[in-house]
C-alpha cells in the first residue's frame, strides 16, 4: 500500500474553514503587511524608519505594554482563586459558578464599556464604596483614568482567565496534595511545590488569552479612556478611519500583530516547557 | 380550473397555477425595480431630521427610494475615494473642510443652476468653489452646560479655563470640525488679537489649549457619548458644542442649555454635494435642489436649531442675537490641519 493511500482523508473536513480564514483573515493581512512595507519606489522598511524614530510612538506601545500587563495581573490575581474555587466546588455550585463566568460573555463589549461609565462616575458605584469604607475621603474622577481602563478591561477579559485554569486545575488529582500532606507538607509548601507547577499551563494560557486581547483592544479604550491616550490599536483605528493615513495605520497594525503574535508565541513555548504537551 | 383529478395532478392546470404563484410572488420585486434609489451618505446625526423631514416629501415627489448612510464626514469621504471608479453614493452631506479635501481629489459633480435652481436662491457665501458643493445650513457653535450644576450661563469662553472646573470640561477632538473654534478662540484668549487674527496665530493657541489639560474630563470624538456624560453631570460643559445637538437634546428634557459667549460664536456649516458619477444623477440634483429650497429649510432648520441659507427662509426663534459670528477660512484649515491634529494629540494627551 502506498503512503498516499495511507493518508486519513479527514484532514479534508478543514478546507472550508481554512479557505474562509484564508480569504477574511490571511487575504488582507497580507495587503496590509505589503502596504506597510511599500513605498513610492517598491520595497521600503521606511515607514517603520518613521515610525520607530518618533518619540511618540514609544509612548504609544509603552501605553499598550503598561495596560495589557495591568490588565493581566489583575485577572490573574482574581482569576486563579476563582478558578481554584470553581473546580474544587460540586454539584449545583459549580453549575451556579459556571454560569456566572460564561453569562457575561453574552454581552457585548461596547454594552459593558457604556456600563463601566455608569460604574466609574463620581457618583457611581465604586466611587460610593471608596468613599463608604473611608479609603477616599471624596469621590475622585476614575472615569478616563488609566485606573479605570484596567477595571473595565479587567472586567471584560476576566473569564478568559479563570476557564483555561479551571480547566487545568480540575485535572489535577487532589490525592497528590493529601499525599504531600500525609509526608509532613505545610499547606504553603504543598500549594508551591504540587499545586502551582501543575496549574501552570492552565496560568501560561490565560496570560497569553488576556495578555494578546488587552493589547488589541479598540472599544474598550475608546470608550473609558479616551481620545488623550493612545494604544497601539486605537491609533491604528485612527489612522484608518481618521486620519486617513494608510501608511501608519499599516505600520502600527504590523507592530501590534508582531507583538501579539510574539506573546502568544512565547507562551505556547512555554507551556510546553512547563509540561503542557503532557 | 381543475388541479386535482381522477388520474392525480393536472400537468397543465399545475404549471399554470405555478405561473400565476410566480407572478404574484415576484410581483413585488419587479415593482421595486422600477422605483430609483438614491444612497445619501451623511453625519449619523443627520438621520432623524433626514428620516422625519425629507426622506417622505423626497419619495413622494420624485417616486424614488431614499436610503440614508449615517457615519461622520472623513468616512464619507474614505468611501467616496474607494468606490471612485464604481461609487455608490449618490450624494453628500459634509462640513465644509471635508469638502475642499473632496474637490481637491476631484470627487464632487459642481452644482449648477440649470441642475438644482434653488442655488440662485442662497445668501452670498454659502455656494463654494465654483458650485462644487453648497451649504443647506449653518448650525452653531457655543458652550453646552448642565443646568443643574451651572445656573448663570458662561458669559466667556475664558470660563471653561477657571480652575473650579477641574475635571469637568469636555471638548471635541480636532479631528471633529467642531474642534477648530477651540483652537482658535484659544488664541483670541491668549493674545487679545481679532479674531480674523488669533485664527492665524495657532502657536499662541495650542500654548493657551494646553494650560486647559487639568480641567479636562475628556476629548470626544463621538458627540452622544459627551453629551450623555454632560447631562448626567459627570462633566458641566462641553466647550465647542453643536446647536442642531445639544439643543435638540434640551428640547428632549435633558437638563443643559447652549450659551452664546460674549466673544461670539461660531457657525459650521454643513455642505451638500453630488457624487461625481454616483447612481442616478437626475435624482440627485433633485435631492440636492430639495435641500436648498424654502420649503425644506423651513421644515429643518426649527429642529436642528440652525440658520437656513435659503433667503426666503426666516431664522427660526431662539436663534441667538447681537453677538458675533465669527466664520472660519476653511482653506486656510484643510492645508494646516494635519499638522495641527499631530500636534493636537502630542501636546493634549495625557
Amino acid at each position: 500500500m502506498s503512503g498516499a493511500a495511507q493518508r486519513d482523508p479527514i484532514g479534508w473536513l478543514a478546507l472550508p474553514a481554512v479557505a474562509y480564514l484564508g480569504l477574511v483573515y490571511a487575504l488582507p493581512l497580507v495587503f496590509l503587511l505589503a502596504r506597510s512595507v511599500t513605498g513610492p519606489e517598491g520595497f521600503t522598511l521606511q515607514l517603520f524608519g518613521q515610525f520607530f524614530a518618533d518619540p511618540y510612538s514609544w509612548r504609544v506601545i509603552w501605553n499598550t505594554l503598561r495596560i495589557a500587563l495591568l490588565t493581566t495581573l489583575v485577572c490573574l490575581l482574581i482569576g486563579f482563586p476563582v478558578a481554584i474555587a470553581m473546580a474544587r466546588a460540586k454539584g449545583l455550585m459549580q453549575v451556579a459558578l459556571l454560569v456566572a463566568i460564561i453569562l457575561p460573555l453574552s454581552i457585548g463589549v461596547v454594552v459593558k464599556a457604556f456600563a463601566w461609565q455608569i460604574v466609574l462616575r463620581r457618583d457611581g458605584v465604586v466611587s460610593q464604596f471608596l468613599v463608604g469604607t473611608g479609603i477616599w475621603s471624596e469621590p475622585q474622577r476614575l472615569l478616563f483614568t488609566e485606573t479605570g481602563l484596567v477595571m473595565g478591561a479587567a472586567n471584560v477579559f476576566l473569564p478568559f482567565m479563570i476557564l483555561p485554569i479551571y480547566s487545568v486545575v480540575k485535572l489535577i488529582d487532589p490525592r497528590l496534595s493529601e499525599a504531600g500532606a500525609t509526608l509532613g507538607a505545610s499547606p504553603l509548601y504543598r500549594f508551591r511545590r504540587i499545586f502551582l507547577p501543575l496549574t501552570l499551563p492552565g496560568l501560561v494560557s490565560g496570560i497569553a488569552f488576556v495578555f494578546s486581547m488587552s493589547v488589541s483592544m479598540f472599544v474598550i479604550p475608546s470608550l473609558l479612556i479616551g481620545d488623550r491616550f493612545q494604544m497601539l490599536a486605537t491609533l491604528t483605528g485612527r489612522s484608518f478611519l481618521l486620519m486617513r493615513n494608510e501608511a501608519l495605520g499599516s505600520t502600527t497594525a504590523v507592530v501590534l500583530l508582531v507583538l501579539a503574535v510574539s506573546i502568544v508565541v512565547a507562551s505556547s513555548w512555554l507551556a510546553k516547557r512547563l509540561g503542557g504537551s503532557q | 380550473m381543475a388541479v386535482f383529478n381522477r388520474n392525480g395532478i393536472d400537468r397543465r392546470s399545475l404549471l399554470a397555477s405555478l405561473g400565476v404563484s410566480g407572478a404574484l410572488v415576484a410581483a413585488p420585486s419587479v415593482l421595486r425595480a422600477q422605483t430609483r434609489e438614491i444612497v445619501v451618505g451623511g453625519a449619523a446625526s443627520h438621520k432623524p431630521w433626514v428620516e422625519a423631514h425629507v426622506a417622505p416629501l423626497f419619495e413622494r415627489k420624485y417616486n424614488a427610494k431614499l436610503t440614508f448612510e449615517g457615519t461622520r464626514s472623513l468616512v464619507n469621504l474614505e468611501k467616496m475615494q474607494k468606490n471612485k471608479d464604481r461609487p455608490y453614493l449618490s450624494v453628500v452631506q459634509m462640513d465644509d473642510p471635508v469638502m475642499i479635501l473632496a474637490v481637491k481629489e476631484q470627487l464632487l459633480e459642481p452644482i449648477t443652476a440649470a441642475k438644482a435652481s434653488n442655488l440662485a436662491k442662497l445668501k452670498p457665501g454659502t455656494v463654494h468653489m465654483e458650485g462644487q458643493w453648497a451649504n443647506y445650513l449653518q448650525p452653531w457653535q457655543g458652550i453646552a452646560y448642565n443646568t443643574n450644576v451651572i445656573k448663570t450661563p458662561p458669559a466667556s469662553w475664558a470660563e471653561a479655563y477657571d480652575p473650579k472646573y477641574k475635571g469637568r470640561i469636555i471638548i471635541p477632538s480636532l479631528q471633529n470640525t467642531e474642534g477648530l473654534p477651540n483652537l482658535f478662540m484659544a488664541s483670541h484668549l491668549a493674545t487679545g488679537k481679532p479674531m480674523a487674527e488669533a485664527t492665524r496665530d495657532t502657536e499662541s493657541g495650542f500654548k493657551k489649549l494646553i494650560s486647559l489639560k487639568p480641567n479636562l474630563l475628556t476629548v470626544y470624538n463621538q458627540m452622544p457619548q459627551a453629551f450623555s456624560l454632560l447631562e448626567q453631570g459627570e462633566a458641566h460643559m462641553i466647550v465647542g458644542a453643536l446647536s442642531s445637538f445639544a439643543l435638540a437634546r434640551r428640547q428632549d428634557g435633558a437638563p443643559i442649555a447652549l450659551a452664546a459667549p460674549k466673544e461670539g460664536i461660531f457657525p459650521v456649516p454643513s455642505g451638500i454635494a453630488v457624487v461625481k458619477g454616483g447612481p442616478n444623477q437626475d435624482l440627485a440634483f433633485a435631492y440636492v435642489n430639495e435641500l436648498l429650497g424654502a420649503e425644506v429649510q423651513a421644515k429643518i432648520a426649527p429642529p436642528t436649531f440652525a440658520l437656513p441659507t435659503n433667503v426666503d427662509v426666516p431664522p427660526p426663534p431662539g436663534m441667538p442675537t447681537g453677538v458675533a459670528v465669527h466664520t472660519i477660512d476653511w482653506a486656510f484649515v484643510a492645508d494646516n490641519r494635519n499638522d495641527w491634529v499631530k500636534r493636537w494629540d502630542r501636546e493634549m494627551s495625557m
